[in-house]
């Protein structure tokens, strides 16, 4: 569950009514249970779709080629992926970034980031509908 | 209030359309004072009329063929009346421009809206579009995002939950950087299948949803891409992305005033989780 935050404060009370203060970060917190290793990624299709080959009357080149694209049918479920890669060796970890299984907000930048864009729009919505006059 | 990077531009791709170019009404209307390049391919038969329009300096021309022979078009329609070829030229542009950030926006923009709560009135258009730029430029250059994109009404479907967000996506607005190149893929649907392919293997992309772009609804206004939906229909357009990502991306009917067929991307399936940092260990 992604967490919110409260942002915005201090707002003149009628705008305030007007706009929503929360925002919802960008970054996952894995849970505190680590997942099986077989629950991260769904291989049926792959499993049917090569049982399939295997059992065509096709040349093993072909074959070769359909197993390979068999697998762009593996649904891997990157929030598990995410959840297992925080219990996960130094080593699983750092492999599992390089296949992009999960991205590390390094500095809290994307976050951080993020907030301040927030704080940044809503800084520019309160000036423009305090001190202007909207567009005709 | 910020003033504009002199690396930055924006780019409209446009084609066909040189009398009916609404963007850049739009973009002096909201405040936008920095540099405009309108890209236009060599096969555009009212090229004329656009260097007419807004100056032969202003309006950069790019090889259409060439830039299709580069490209994955996801189909044999040998049809080139679509975006893609624009948007993959637009990085080459900008280095010959010797521009580093660049905002690509298609031609049809009516207004830039801030978007908090759920009723949209023009009470809640921006003014001052500089600023607003500005803001989201310093949010890109301090992330590692391949791009960054403006909401669309669509991103709203089944009412504004009243939290903003950042959608691991981005749609027909596109903050780019010549540092940061990718390539489009698809004739169709061509921005979907990018953010998810990319996305799926580690890129990121993002939409912030509290501003908010609106434009003509696609498919009911002439010429461009348009044409291409109408010959091929939707499910064509959609079956793009599931050909490309057939794991995490279904065809299904997307309910609106205009009820079509469209993508449906599990999310949970499509993208890698971003993790704080302190869940590495070393």
């Amino acid at each position: 569950m992604n967490k919110q935050t409260l942002l915005f404060a201090d707002c003149a009370a009628e705008s305030e009514q007007k706009y929503s203060k929360k925002i919802e970060a960008p970054v996952y917190e894995p849970r505190h249970d680590k997942p099986h290793l077989m629950t991260l990624c769904d291989q049926s299709k792959v499993k049917a779709l090569i049982r399939e080959i295997d059992a065509s009357g096709l040349p093993e080149d072909e074959k070769v080629f359909l197993r390979a694209a068999a697998w762009r049918h593996a649904v891997f479920h990157y929030e598990r992926a995410a959840d297992y890669y925080a219990h996960a060796t130094p080593e699983m970890q750092r492999l599992m970034e390089k296949s992009a299984l999960v991205i590390i907000d390094f500095d809290a930048a994307i976050e951080r980031g993020f907030v301040k864009l927030c704080d940044e729009i809503g800084r520019q919505f309160m000036e423009e509908y305090n001190t202007n006059e909207p567009l005709a | 209030m910020n003033r504009l990077p002199n690396d930055f531009c924006v780019f409209i791709l446009t084609h066909g359309r040189p009398d009916g170019v609404q963007t850049v009404k739009s973009l002096k209307r909201h405040g936008y004072t920095g540099p405009i390049r309108f890209i236009v391919d060599n096969e555009d038969k009212t090229l004329d009329r656009y260097r007419q329009n807004f100056g032969a300096d202003r309006v950069i021309v790019f090889d259409k063929k060439a830039e299709a022979d580069a490209c994955d078009e996801g189909n044999n329609f040998d049809e080139r009346r679509t975006i893609t070829m624009a948007r993959n030229a637009c990085f080459g542009i900008a280095e010959k421009l010797g521009i580093t950030y660049f905002l690509e926006l298609d031609d049809d923009y009516s207004e830039f809206k801030f978007r908090f709560d759920k009723s949209l009135s023009r009470r809640w258009i921006i003014l001052d579009l500089d600023d607003v730029i500005c803001a989201f430029l310093d949010f890109y250059k301090s992330i590692p995002a391949k791009s960054l994109a403006f909401s669309q009404g669509g991103d709203h479907i089944g009412g504004f939950c009243g939290v903003t967000k950042l959608k691991r996506k981005c749609m027909n607005s596109f903050f780019c950087s010549t540092e940061r190149p990718f390539r489009f893929v698809g004739a169709m649907n061509e921005d979907v299948n990018t953010y998810a392919t990319l996305g799926s293997r580690g890129d990121l992309f993002f939409t912030f949803t509290s501003v908010q772009l609106d434009q003509a609804e696609t498919q009911s206004q002439g010429g461009g891409i348009t044409d291409m939906y109408k010959r091929f229909g939707t499910y064509c357009k959609a079956f793009t992305t599931v050909m490309m990502m057939p794991s995490a991306v279904r065809v299904s009917m997307m309910q609106s005033n205009n009820p079509r067929i469209h993508h449906t991307i599990d999310w949970g399936r499509a993208v890698p989780r971003i993790v704080p940092e302190r869940c590495r260990r070393v």
